[in-house]
């Protein structure tokens, strides 16, 4: 599932840190829930507006709370205002889920004069094989120029467009590959899934240009 | 309200707002650029001993009424314009993209000159300070020490929170109300004058040329419109917040300025301000409170003084952020780190000029608090009036194409208004820049600073030219943020000049 796998990359996982800026890290959460309705043929975007083309429900309970309030809120169109409303919580909505699947474990810090917060880490090796294999799958993918599903396609256009290139392609030679072949895949997108992530791009822009945490 | 929640607000609008401003912590956004203790205890001293003129006081009333006049229809636009950021983006939305590029090349500059000055005043204030408890050195020394701080903390992207932002402000105005009141309290010759706010002042040029000094302290009360996607309601919050922003600091820096030469009487005070320079205020209440309260006051001043450089920086180094991300500077100006924000390449710039200017100074042993402060401010200033100016005639220009629901006053009559007062107060300042750095007739510095603005427009001119025949895609995203490049222009989109599309909805971010 997109988010979780871009949950897995944006985040440190010894330390369980967001790997961005926190809000581009729930921007970035919330556009992968939204290119899962995508992928599982729920919703399609339009000249900057989501619309919802089946009510079916998806497999996945996260996925289905998404949708529902999608389908519940017909008055909220704008792409920017579900990114907006959907990053307010996503981090724990998709980590949530991630313990669900068994690969994050509950951790949580007490932090001086701010209530205690949870994370979601990997502590078992298999679990951190797990989470380490999304980026390693990824950089694999590209250096040896693999076919990739639509799925890994969508995730390495999510994690250019939310500033984790360097996270995810650790030489310098990677991420110049990775951004060579960054056009042919984003080529390759639904249009959909373009917007989607043009639009993350630009609404992590405009939260690091405000700059207030 | 929305179809679906006739009661109130639905969950996503809840949503939304649970995170957002109100107008408390928009004005202390605002006013914490301005600091008001900098603006009283060193910008009003070192006015009343360069330009030697007693009408101060009248003059941060009547720069307060200008700006809150032109408040009016900035803030109207403000909610019309996606990019609501700087002045350059109002002016590229009203009068042109080419327009809009020699603008941002005005602010680069203008910015970059005041903030480069706050180090000549931080360091002769923390010189003064560190004196007071037996330790000698030079202002340089401190100033580098501050500049590195500044240099360290914007790299690292800390902000001083607001919480620590929002005490030392209360502090300050406490202490400032307190002085104004022991000022006051005991006027030269037993009399309180008010000779000072006489409103004939406002004939001589020369008072109408201290506007630009007075507006350059309020310097900053445009960032509330940044917030206008944060904020609980956009329209009133931020309308409200950039007046108080606005007033506020008028208020405080006028009735300060009055109230000190009511102390020394309005024939001595420009002697006084001469004598004592950023002490003035100190010196004239010490004889009145305790030691202690003095202290404090500096301590303050010198807090206050840091986290104006501090905030400057950052704006500084946001705008190159914002023009590096519509790639009118360079791409690599438009990166930031990716989990601190941080704009990267923006503060290291600005550090290295600040540096450089630092070196020179001490190198030629030109007088840090006349020359790097006041004539950073002077000059800053002039260039933030030519924005204002400008952003005031865009207001025009865009409301002109279409009222879009706003009515006379805020669409029309307050942004003509406040034209012709910018008009006449840029003119006055252009005229009169000698008598305000206080040079000789014959002196180069009379013109080349007006002379230095106009080439960078012009340089911003050509540049916005040169990009709409070699990147026209970036040409038509010019003032309009990220946001913009995505939505497709034409198309019958109501792209940036349209009510939102529900139009009782708040607009997200």
């Amino acid at each position: 599932m997109l988010a979780n796998s871009y949950y897995l990359i944006a985040h440190d996982d010894r330390t369980g840190r967001s790997r961005l800026h926190p809000r581009a890290a729930g921007l970035g959460l919330a556009s992968a829930l939204l290119g899962e309705l995508m992928l599982y043929g729920r919703l399609r975007a339009m000249t900057g507006d989501l619309y919802v083309v089946s009510q079916e429900p998806p497999g996945d309970s996260l996925a289905h709370t998404v949708l529902d309030l999608l389908i519940a809120q017909p008055q909220h169109r704008e792409i920017r205002t579900w990114l907006a409303y959907l990053a307010a919580d996503a981090t724990d909505q998709v980590g949530e889920r991630l313990l669900r699947a068994g690969v994050v474990e509950p951790v949580t810090r007490r932090k001086l004069l701010s209530a205690s917060q949870t994370l979601y880490l990997p502590q078992t090796a298999e679990q951190r094989n797990t989470a380490a294999w999304e980026s390693i799958r990824l950089s694999e993918a590209l250096a040896h120029r693999r076919s990739m599903g639509l799925h890994d396609r969508s995730l390495i256009a999510l994690v250019v467009a939310t500033g984790l290139t360097r996270h995810v392609f650790a030489g310098v030679q990677e991420q110049r590959e990775c951004m060579r072949q960054l056009p042919a895949i984003m080529a390759s997108l639904p249009d959909d899934l373009v917007q989607l992530v043009q639009y993350t791009e630009a609404a992590v822009g405009s939260a690091l240009a405000v700059g207030r945490r | 309200m929305a179809r679906f929640a006739p009661s109130g607000p639905d969950i996503v609008t809840r949503g939304l707002a649970s995170n957002r401003l109100g107008v408390p912590s928009i004005v202390f956004f605002g006013v914490a650029g301005a600091a008001p203790l900098t603006v009283i205890l060193g910008a009003i001293s070192t006015i009343y001993a360069v330009v030697g003129n007693i009408a101060v006081p009248l003059v941060y009333f009547v720069a307060a009424l200008i700006l809150s006049l032109f408040t009016v229809g900035f803030v109207a636009m403000s909610r019309h314009i996606v990019n609501s950021g700087a002045f350059y983006s109002y002016i590229s939305h009203g009068l042109g993209r080419v327009t809009g590029v020699a603008a941002a090349f005005i602010a680069l500059p203008a910015y970059a000159a005041m903030q480069i000055g706050l180090f000549g005043l931080l360091g002769v204030v923390a010189k003064g300070v560190l004196e007071a408890s037996g330790i000698h050195t030079s202002w340089f020394v401190c100033s580098l020490v501050g500049w590195f701080l500044i240099a360290v903390l914007g790299v690292l992207w800390v902000d001083l929170s607001g919480k620590v932002l929002a005490v030392l402000l209360t502090a300050e105005i406490t202490i400032v109300l307190i002085y104004d009141a022991i000022m006051v309290a005991h006027p030269a010759g037993g009399r309180v004058s008010t000779e000072a706010l006489d409103p004939a002042q406002l004939l001589t040029p020369e008072v109408a040329a201290m506007l630009v000094l007075a507006i350059a302290g309020f310097v900053g009360f445009e960032a509330t419109v940044v917030l206008s996607e944060e904020a609980k309601d956009p329209k009133r919050t931020i309308a409200r917040a950039t007046h108080w922003a606005v007033l506020l600091p008028g208020l405080l820096c006028g009735v300060s300025a009055w109230a000190m030469s009511v102390n020394t009487g309005s024939g001595n005070i420009v002697q006084a301000a001469k004598d004592q320079e950023t002490d003035l205020v100190f010196a004239l209440v010490s004889p009145y409170v305790p030691e202690a309260l003095i202290n404090v006051g500096y301590v303050l001043f010198l807090t206050s003084v840091f986290a104006a450089a501090l905030a400057f920086h950052a704006a500084v180094a946001r705008y190159q952020f914002a023009l590096g991300r519509e790639r009118v500077l360079p791409r690599l100006w438009g990166v930031a780190h990716p989990r601190t924000g941080a704009p990267l390449l923006g503060s290291i710039t600005q550090s290295l000029l600040a540096l450089g200017v630092l070196i020179v100074f001490q190198v030629t042993g030109i007088d840090p608090l006349i020359h790097l402060f006041a004539w950073g401010t002077v000059v800053g200033g002039l260039g933030v009036l030519m924005l204002m100016w400008g952003a005031s005639a865009a207001v025009i220009a865009f409301f002109l194409r279409h009222r879009r629901r706003e009515n006379f006053w805020r669409a029309q009559l307050a942004p003509l208004l406040a034209f012709l007062l910018l008009s006449a107060v840029l003119a006055a300042t252009v005229i009169g820049l000698g008598d305000l750095l206080q040079v000789n007739n014959d002196s180069v510095f009379n013109w080349v600073f007006s002379a230095a603005y106009v080439v960078f427009a012009i340089v911003g001119i050509v540049w916005a030219l040169v990009m709409r025949a070699a990147r026209p895609d970036a040409y038509a995203g010019i003032g309009r943020g990220a946001e913009q490049r995505v939505i497709p222009e034409g198309a019958g989109l109501p792209v940036s000049h349209a009510l939102p599309r529900t139009a009782d909805v708040v607009r997200h971010s």
